[in-house]
């Protein structure tokens, strides 16, 4: 047997028996050797299986789901997909390493499909994010010294050795401006981590590749290569200062939504120094037992936030999870970590308008607007059941827009409704998007689960009205 | 006509400071010894009397770069390092120090203070490596910041610390081919290979432990 499937087949979790496996084996072979047919690059994708690593684990176990969901009963589904679930995510925690920061974005990545990543494993990632053991103060004073030319002793007052916090592909540090002595917090990025991400997200769409044959490769490629881009993207630190310069100009001083300041002689493509955000983060704000009236003001927030930078300055903030979200004692609501966000294009504002326009209009006369929202390019074929997911999907996002009055997030039934439409879209193989929804998805989901938990009643559909009309007649947030 | 102690160390200074900048220009091999003295403004022969050969000048050039760097370290330590981090920082600050030669003095370096005996020459080049040895030994030994009182300390055999230069000189042909921004990949490998030592210590140790811990035959 090729030594690779054999290292495959051997990572599958131990409960799959002899016979599933050896069913497994067949697809597996069938499935490598339609691999060699395809444009991609085989042997990189034999080389990460071989890795034995943690993409190979990964792999493991989404082969294993997708092997399962052929071979069990209907009822034992749900079941062994969170089996299986539970053992990507504890092999993504166990195998992280040095890679960590990577493979954490790969894990938040993969929230986008619910079906392979669910709402629930966000909490482990979470964890992740705020209890990966740092790097030693040693090897971040190099890369200070490196990038800013002096230790980090040397630049800032009483630069605390350890990390409080792990973030986007590095991990942050309290310090002290010098002579004025402002609380800050310098982000710093693992060395050589772009790189590092870069190969690994290609040897990861060759893994991903299985998953999606029955799907259009040519778009899906289109796809990830976009979400390879914004991923690094989010690895410049100075994209990430310049957006947080555009989301902080977005908001009012009076409107309780703090994006912090950058300090920008102190801040590189690897290392950036921002003001110090105080604040509990979601987990702990509940534990508190917050009032709903409370929890409803930040909840407002939080949607006010996002609305506002889309409307106003192109921005989706595609990355809306509980680790940026700061809770003030005094109502502020702090948002941090503005590296994964995309600007809209003219046409892709034009496509979200006419989205929205579709989003009142009945399906039948919607549906030219849910093939555009699958393939852009004129006279494309999209299949009747597809545009009905599409057009699900699309209601689904708007729901809390058109509802009138509150609308009540801590809806599990709700929540549930949009991952199952998108378990669908997945199981269907109808992955053909544009690559801007990826980014809309994303958002849409990160923002609802935040809300969930949260448990919020807001008047979602208010403040969108009010945000949009404020931004098209160019009302800056001053002027309101 | 004798020269004295000081005007011959201002010599040797201005000659390395001067072959540092040919090698710069054109390169090691490009350079010759008639390139370095007519640059010093003496003649060939007196340059000679300095530096046997030009391999000397650039491991001079290295002995000092190291000699700062450890100066440095010793400066910066804090005293609550692990002995990963220390033998990281050690590494770290030399290559940096040394990163103004870069393009020549890391071969010199492997080649004339190579792990392998029949390569080995002696000289200037197995003083750098016994010295820097020698602080990796020193390291080594210190008590570890994390580990509870009374943790056995770990001591390094010669066969360790043949693994530690070998990995060292794998970290310095990286380092010279490492186009990454001041070398930070440099770094991460450094860092990996020095948890990795460090590792093997351990488990040699805590192997060696197990087998003394274990009941006597008979």
């Amino acid at each position: 047997m090729d030594r690779s499937l054999a290292d495959l087949l051997d990572a599958l979790p131990n409960e799959i028996s002899d016979t599933a496996r050896e069913k497994a084996e067949k697809s597996l072979r069938s499935l490598v050797k339609d691999l060699e047919h395809k444009p991609v690059p085989a042997g990189q994708l034999r080389r990460a299986w071989i890795f034995g690593s943690v993409q190979a684990k990964i792999a493991a176990a989404y082969m294993a789901n997708w092997i399962r969901t052929g071979l069990s009963e209907s009822e034992e589904k749900e079941r062994r997909l969170s089996e299986t679930r539970l053992k990507a995510a504890l092999e993504l925690l166990g195998g992280m390493g040095y890679l960590r920061g990577a493979m954490m974005k790969v894990g938040q990545l993969f929230a986008n499909y619910p079906d392979i990543v669910p709402e629930e494993f966000a909490s482990i990632f979470g964890y992740f994010h705020f209890e990966a053991p740092p790097m030693h103060f040693s090897l971040l004073r190099e890369l200070v010294r490196g990038q800013l030319g002096a230790d980090p002793e040397d630049l800032f007052d009483d630069f605390e050795t350890e990390a409080f916090a792990a973030a986007s592909f590095g991990q942050v540090h309290r310090a002290r401006i010098k002579g004025s002595g402002e609380k800050v917090a310098v982000k710093i990025q693992y060395p050589g981590i772009a790189h590092t991400i870069r190969d690994d997200l290609r040897n990861m769409k060759s893994l991903l590749l299985p998953l999606r044959l029955r799907g259009d490769w040519d778009n899906l490629s289109a796809q990830y290569d976009e979400i390879l881009g914004m991923v690094e993207k989010e690895t410049d630190y100075e994209q990430e200062a310049e957006n947080l310069r555009v989301a902080r100009s977005a908001f009012g001083a009076d409107e309780g939504i703090l994006v912090p300041e950058v300090y920008s002689d102190l801040s590189t493509k690897r290392v950036l120094t921002m003001e110090f955000v105080e604040g509990i983060h979601l987990k702990t704000f509940l534990a508190s037992n917050p009032s709903q009236e409370i929890r409803n003001a930040y909840g407002e927030k939080i949607w006010l936030s996002s609305v506002r930078l889309s409307s106003q300055k192109r921005m989706i903030y595609a990355d809306p999870h509980p680790g940026n979200y700061f809770f003030r004692p005094d109502g502020v609501l702090g948002l941090v970590d503005l590296g994964c966000c995309r600007y809209l294009s003219d046409e892709e504002v034009s496509y979200c308008d006419a989205m929205e326009r579709a989003s009142i209009e009945p399906a039948e006369t919607s549906r030219e607007n849910m093939i555009l929202a699958v393939d852009p390019r004129p006279g494309q074929k999209v299949a009747e059941d597809q545009l009905d997911l599409v057009k699900q999907f699309s209601d689904w996002c708007w729901e809390p827009i058109h509802h009138p009055g509150c609308f009540d997030f801590s809806d599990a039934h709700y929540f549930q409704r949009g991952v199952d439409i998108i378990r669908e879209v997945v199981r269907r193989g109808y992955l053909r998007s544009r690559p801007v929804n990826n980014w809309q998805q994303r958002s849409f989901f990160g923002l609802r689960a935040m809300l969930y938990r949260l448990g919020a009643h807001i008047d979602a559909g208010s403040i969108y009205r009010m945000e949009t009309t404020a931004a098209a007649q160019g009302l800056g947030e001053g002027d309101r | 006509m004798r020269i004295t102690a000081k005007a011959k160390a201002e010599n040797r200074m201005k000659i390395l400071r001067e072959a540092a900048n040919l090698f710069k220009k054109h390169g090691f091999s490009q350079t010759t010894t008639r390139d370095i003295a007519r640059a010093t403004g003496i003649a060939t022969g007196t340059l000679f009397n300095y530096f046997a050969t030009k391999e000397d000048l650039v491991l001079a050039l290295v002995d000092i770069c190291f000699k700062d760097a450890e100066a440095e370290f010793q400066q910066r330590r804090r005293g609550r390092e692990t002995v990963d981090e220390l033998l990281f920082a050690h590494a770290a600050v030399s290559l940096r120090h040394l990163r103004a030669h870069r393009g020549y003095a890391e071969d010199v370096l492997r080649t004339g203070a190579g792990s392998s005996r029949k390569n080995r020459v002696t000289g200037e080049a197995e003083r750098i490596r016994v010295t820097h040895l020698d602080t990796v030994k020193q390291l080594i030994g210190v008590s570890d910041g994390t580990s509870p009182e009374g943790a056995q300390k770990l001591s390094p055999t010669g066969l360790d610390l043949h693994l530690y230069w070998t990995l060292f000189l794998g970290v310095l042909n990286f380092w010279a081919g490492d186009e990454s921004p001041y070398q930070e990949e440099t770094l991460a490998l450094l860092d990996q290979s020095m948890k990795l030592f460090v590792e093997s210590l351990e488990g040699r140790q805590k192997s060696s432990l197990e087998v003394n811990d274990g009941p006597i035959p008979g």
